[in-house]
């Protein structure tokens, strides 16, 4: 039992949080707001020179082979930032799946891009009448000859606005909601049939829908094993849900620290309005409920890292936790700040923004609640 | 970063937890729900049987009657303790919970030699006189005269919330000897033999309908002066350092999570319409939303763990434990009754029903309390507030 960082985690974290001051600002979040992709690709590219795209993919496809611990200490320092660059998109689901599924020449083709910051991969399987659920897959992929032929939809696919490649789940074989028979495959957004919808999302960042009509693709682009895409999927979508929870707790840091600066500064009654008890315990119970939401995320992380077998209930409990969590935290720091809360001039409004588009991302809390009882044998 | 036990510790583990399960008898495993109602007789059997393991303290070092466990080694003994369903025990508390571990620190050697053995053998049982009527959440206004005149002090006054006073043997209080100065200054800690002429001990009647505590009164009670701990008017520091002790033991984690999965288990063997309410939809995503919060205080000891071993001190982490956990079981109990159906208005119908009932009823009740003995809930907030997050007093 062990959830010390070490000096390399430290580290890392230093120079991100330094990335993160120097590269970043809230005005440049209020300028994204207008822009499609919602985030920048001169920040993207600076971001894979400082190596962090290859932070977890072995040496041999450029990456620096780091333990998932890495993942959290970066993307919490995201979250203090809110940085918008969809690094959990491209690095924890579509490199992701191509790294734990892809065979030896598809890792070849994609990762060194994915690391390079160059090429842009994202995964495609949320769908209409499905809410969260990963295994609701209607839309289909038939074999004709040596090709196969998709159709269907996606919807919210994360960050897919900016993305080249796609990691689409289809319908192989079995009912909508099977588990077996779902395939996994590689999509460009350049196929013919390919249809992209933009899509914005309430923090500024991009997804979109993917209409797939008679997409032809060859055999050679299947991911893994034919019909048995899902626990593939399931595990980058594991990671990916933790990654996200560590996001999450730096947000809600920062959403205290905001929160506590301007209770102990803003004056009314003449007294700085932190003195009074209300406001105190509320920013104590904010302050509990951050350090539950991270001792959640260490656990799932630390699980992840160990590849117990109890990884995906932990994950479950740390998304639980965290959508909650971050919920009532912004929530309570917007009527703490009062009517400056409220506007687009003040920072603390885009927590608030992201904890929502969080607390959805992946699944809800009741979403994880029900995944919770069903693989703890309720 | 690491989530399991090192062999060493998991054989450990597993060595607690079978003796646990071997020999705690059954009589004293089925009373601990929402603080323990053990029968007093029955406790002290109990607190013998652990003193002749070897495991009364084992967080002391092995000259002093201990096991000089790790820190590793002591989260899981006490975690495994509670975990099996053993009862809080009163008679380690106070005694080899705060008074020993301050006695070793500010006591004389005549202090710890004559105090700490009987202490771990159980022969001496030792009760906390802090709260007073007027001093509660503002223990500092406690207005307990002692008055030093020759070798004696002379104690007037009251105390009250005395846990088991009515069993103890020894008190050990905070006195007022100076109303002078500041509040703070003017308070000394003395231990006092409860047969001193003078005082006169009222159990007071909980809403468990048993007496945990009583009232204590002194009426010119002389104390000798070589029972003073530490020098005059240092008794509010001492008071601090005592409560510095609790550290990962301020809320037994391990009581809890037994409490949380006997509401699993008692939703599991309820049926509701030929199915276990477990299944239900709206309760089952209750439980759950409790086991994640359960959960994730189990996780934050593992994190404050994971720092003394490493020999820093716990962070701003370990200042909500008390406060957050004793609130979680209140929902854990509430969750336990409300399992229970019409069964849950259930009071001492032990003939009739099976213990768990009365168990979860006596339990929930039990509960409302643990916001409040410790540092009230509220008191904590402020703590929390001004400490941890430094806003402003005033």
């Amino acid at each position: 039992m062990d959830f010390q960082l070490s000096s390399e985690h430290l580290s890392l974290k230093e120079s991100v949080a330094s990335f993160v001051k120097k590269d970043h600002s809230f005005d440049r979040l209020r300028d994204l707001r207008n822009d499609p992709l919602g985030y920048s690709k001169e920040v993207w590219k600076k971001m894979a020179e400082l190596g962090w795209m290859g932070l977890i993919y072995p040496e041999e496809y450029g990456g620096l082979e780091l333990d998932f611990a890495f993942v959290m200490v970066l993307l919490e320092e995201f979250g203090r930032g809110l940085l918008p660059e969809p690094w959990i998109s491209n690095v924890l689901l579509g490199g992701n799946l191509v790294l734990m599924g892809g065979s030896e020449s598809q890792k070849h083709e994609v990762l060194p891009g994915v690391v390079s910051g160059d090429l842009m991969v994202t995964a495609a399987y949320l769908e209409n009448d499905g809410r969260y659920d990963i295994d609701f897959c209607a839309t289909s992929a038939e074999q004709r000859g040596d090709a196969y032929f998709i159709s269907g939809k996606k919807i919210f696919v994360l960050d897919g606005l900016s993305a080249d490649r796609f990691v689409v789940t289809t319908r192989t074989s079995g009912s909508v909601a099977d588990r077996n028979g779902i395939t996994l495959f590689m999509v460009s957004s350049q196929d013919d049939g390919v249809k992209l919808t933009p899509l914005k999302t309430m923090d500024g960042r991009n997804a979109c829908i993917l209409e797939l009509k008679d997409v032809s693709v060859p055999g050679s682009n299947v991911i893994g094993e034919v019909g048995r895409g899902y626990p593939l999927l399931s595990e980058a979508i594991d990671q990916a849900t933790a990654g996200l929870c560590a996001e999450m707790v730096g947000g809600m840091h920062a959403s205290i620290d905001l929160t506590v600066a301007y209770l102990s500064e803003r004056t009314q009654f003449g007294k700085p309005i932190g003195a009074f008890q209300t406001p105190q315990h509320k920013a104590a119970d904010l302050f509990i409920q951050k350090e539950l939401a991270l001792s959640s995320v260490y656990y799932a992380i630390a699980s992840i890292d160990e590849k117990t077998d109890e990884r995906t209930l932990a994950v479950s409990i740390a998304k639980a936790k965290c959508s909650s969590a971050y919920m009532e935290i912004t929530k309570a720091a917007i009527q703490l700040f009062g009517g400056i809360g409220f506007t687009n001039e003040g920072d603390i409004g885009f927590f608030l923004k992201r904890a929502k588009v969080s607390e959805i991302l992946f699944g809800d809390t009741d979403y994880h609640l029900d995944r919770y009882t069903r693989l703890s044998g309720y | 970063m690491k989530v399991s036990y090192s062999s060493d510790e998991e054989r450990f583990r597993e060595e607690v937890r079978k003796w646990f399960e071997d020999n705690t008898p059954p009589d004293v495993k089925d009373q601990t729900l929402g603080g323990s109602t053990l029968e007093h007789g029955l406790m002290f059997k109990w607190h013998k049987t652990l003193y002749e393991k070897g495991w009364i303290s084992p967080e002391f070092p092995k000259e002093l009657g201990g096991a000089g466990l790790s820190e590793t080694e002591q989260f899981i003994f006490n975690y495994e303790y509670s975990h099996c369903g053993a009862p809080r025990l009163k008679t380690k508390l106070v005694s080899l919970g705060m008074l020993a571990p301050l006695l070793l620190q500010h006591g004389t050697k005549e202090q710890q030699d004559r105090f700490i053995p009987d202490m771990l053998s159980g022969k001496t049982i030792w009760c906390q006189g802090f709260s007073e009527p007027n001093a509660g959440s503002d223990l500092a206004s406690l207005n307990l005269k002692a008055v030093l005149e020759g070798d004696h002090f002379v104690l007037n006054g009251q105390k009250t919330w005395t846990s088991m006073a009515d069993h103890a043997d020894w008190i050990f209080l905070l006195v007022r000897t100076d109303s002078s100065g500041k509040k703070q200054e003017g308070i000394s800690f003395l231990l006092a033999d409860l047969k001193t002429p003078g005082i006169t001990i009222r159990p007071i009647e909980a809403l468990t309908d048993h007496a945990p505590f009583c009232e204590v009164f002194f009426d010119d009670v002389l104390v000798p002066k070589e029972n003073l701990v530490g020098k005059m008017g240092e008794g509010w520091k001492l008071a601090g350092a005592l409560l510095q002790h609790e550290r990962l033991n301020a809320f037994p984690v391990g009581e809890l999570i037994y409490a949380i999965e006997t509401v699993r288990k008692n939703s599991a063997k309820t049926i509701y319409r030929g199915k276990p309410l477990i299944q239900d939809p709206v309760f089952r995503r209750k439980l759950a939303a409790l086991e994640v919060d359960c959960n994730s205080l189990l996780y934050t000891f593992f994190r404050i763990l994971s720092q003394l071993k490493v020999g820093s001190a716990p962070g701003p982490e370990a200042s909500f434990l008390k406060v957050y956990g004793s609130e979680l079981y209140r929902r854990v109990m509430d969750l336990n009754i409300e399992a229970l159906g019409p069964y849950g208005q259930s009071w001492y119908n032990l003939e009739e029903f099976d213990n768990s009932i009365h168990q979860a009823t006596m339990g929930w009740i039990n509960s409302t309390s643990l916001t409040i003995w410790g540092g009230s809930s509220e008191i904590q907030r402020t703590v929390i507030a001004t400490q941890v997050l430094k806003l402003p007093r005033k």
